[in-house]
């Protein structure tokens, strides 16, 4: 698959972004803590299906053109 | 860099214009909610009440709401959308790092404000003006402004143009002050990496000129050089004119930028900071006048033999009046820096109404010119919708905009000079309680004032929505692109 050196790196980003908002909303002392946590892993979860809807748009429009 | 041979046409690269929409329409929404907050607060300072005892929209959380989403939010969406589009249109390239890591320093950004907003209304804030959120959002912060920077210098390395155009000099020096001012006023240590709550490593008073050398250069570099950088592309570019004089431009770049760093302690005359540190501060603001009003005259200048397009074009009227609160706030503010004028003025409302003459009348003024010149420009469309309603905006804003300094010079002053009056036995002649019943007319009055900006604002987003979509604002096709679209 030909995949863009942008993409793949900002999606290895978010991935590491992903997992650290879960890790920081799992021991989190505060409300604070704990919906920033939660809101950073529903970012960069719907960033990354983001990256993939784009893709694969770009894909087909590739395919089709 | 390629070599360019005179007389040779090149094709333009296809520039990222999906970022700069995308930023402009940010701009716009986070305009309308910060006017919108910023009337609310005002009707809560004029009528208490209107805290409803509801702690999360009382004055104290949601004011840091308002500056947020005006400086960082509205502001910051407006320079990164002109920036973006600036840097590639004057070096003739698309954006570096393609469009993941621009949509990931858009979708980034808006990541930031939301969190922060949310939790200033939560009540959790590093007490820092200007730089209230904890450091969990700041290290985030930090990672999407990086990002913001990579974008903008790899384009400006990858450049097919032999020149660096002087408005992306002063969005360079905005990119990497503020990265520096961020960093610099936020090294605290959390109290578990588990918890917001953080301290800052230094304390007192040295916290206290950490705070303001990031709090005074964040006006000087995100609110001045980053929408110099506006000025110096979109007035030519409106009024179709070149840059008044390039050479004073650069003069203008170097003396701004080594002057205003300096600044900072005059926002702490008369506390324990050494009296030759807040002289040094007090010196470089009286300097500044120097840089400031060049710019100024550059800007207004480029008008030469096109002011009649004043008439005509009610958007870059907005700009060239910018560029006249630009002049009045950069001349009011070194006067209030002078030590003595600021016994009278510091604490006052005097500093609010320097604070929104430069936010809404060069701020955001220069915001709007470009953001009408550059939504027919993005969505292809022949005109704005209507020119009629931009110039019941630039009236209605500029009306309101008077209101509001003219009320809060007159409610600044009258409290200063309340705060030092004695009577003959040496007592204070005025109680605290007796000075804020004084200001409430002026309270109404500022109200008025934002109700009418936060009004002309509403219109614009009207007119830009028609321009976007009304047929009226469609482009006219070559009669020979029309033949080839139709199949003949």
């Amino acid at each position: 698959m030909d995949i863009e050196p942008s993409d793949f790196i900002v999606g290895l980003l978010m991935l590491v972004f992903g997992i650290v908002g879960l890790i920081l909303a799992s021991g989190a002392m505060d409300d604070e803590m704990y919906v920033f946590g939660l809101s950073l892993f529903g970012f960069a979860t719907v960033f990354e299906f983001g990256l993939l809807r784009r893709h694969f748009d770009k894909a087909e429009a590739r395919r089709h053109g | 860099m390629a070599d360019v041979g005179i007389g040779v046409l090149r094709p333009a690269p296809e520039y990222n214009e999906a970022i700069v929409k995308k930023f402009l329409i940010a701009s716009v929404f986070w305009g309308v909610v910060a006017f919108l907050v910023g009337v609310y607060i005002a009707t809560e300072l004029t009528w208490p009440s209107f805290n409803l005892g509801l702690s999360f929209i009382n004055f104290g959380r949601l004011r840091p709401v308002h500056t947020s989403a005006a400086i960082f939010a509205f502001g910051g969406c407006a320079l990164f959308a002109t920036s973006f589009h600036v840097v590639q249109r004057t070096c003739r390239a698309r954006l570096f790092g393609g469009e993941a890591l621009a949509n990931f320093v858009f979708w980034g950004y808006q990541f930031f404000i939301v969190m922060a907003a949310l939790s200033y209304v939560m009540g959790f804030s590093q007490s820092q003006e200007y730089a209230e959120p904890e450091w969990h959002i700041d290290l985030w912060l930090t990672v999407v402004w990086v990002c913001y920077a990579i974008i903008f210098i790899g384009t400006l390395m990858k450049r097919e143009e032999p020149h660096i155009y002087v408005a992306n000099w002063f969005y360079l020096a905005f990119i990497l002050t503020v990265a520096v001012l961020h960093i610099g006023n936020n090294i605290d240590i959390p109290i578990s990496v588990f918890s917001a709550k953080s301290y800052p490593v230094a304390a007192g008073v040295q916290n206290a000129m950490i705070q303001w050398w990031y709090g005074h250069n964040a006006v000087g570099f995100f609110l001045t050089a980053g929408f110099l950088g506006m000025m110096y592309y979109f007035i030519p570019k409106a009024a179709n004119r070149p840059v008044y004089s390039y050479r004073l431009s650069v003069v203008h770049f170097w003396s701004l930028i080594f002057l205003y760093i300096w600044a900072g302690p005059h926002h702490l005359h008369w506390t324990a900071l050494p009296d030759w540190t807040q002289t040094l501060g007090m010196a470089f603001s009286v300097m500044l006048w120097m840089p400031s009003w060049g710019g100024m005259i550059n800007g207004l200048m480029t008008l030469s033999g096109a002011w009649d397009k004043l008439r005509t074009d009610p958007s870059l009227r907005f700009s060239v009046t910018a560029v006249g609160f630009y002049g009045m706030s950069t001349f009011e503010g070194p006067v209030m820096s002078v030590r003595d004028v600021n016994a009278l003025s510091h604490y006052t409302d005097w500093t609010i109404g320097h604070v929104h003459s430069g936010a809404l009348g060069w701020v955001a003024f220069i915001s709007f010119g470009a953001i009408y010149y550059l939504v027919p420009v993005l969505w292809k469309r022949s005109s704005l919708y209507s020119t009629r309603l931009v110039a019941w905006h630039y009236w209605i804003a500029t009306l309101g905009i008077v209101f509001y300094i003219t009320s809060m010079w007159v409610a600044g002053i009258m409290e200063g000079l309340m705060w030092r009056a004695y009577d003959q036995f040496g007592f204070l002649q005025y109680s605290f309680a007796e000075s804020v019943v004084a200001v409430h007319p002026y309270f109404v009055i500022r109200l008025l004032g934002g109700l009418m900006f936060l009004s002309g604002a509403l219109l614009m987003v009207f007119n830009l929505i028609m321009t976007v979509r009304s047929s009226s604002t469609e482009r006219a096709i070559a009669p020979q692109l029309a033949a080839v679209a139709a199949g003949e």
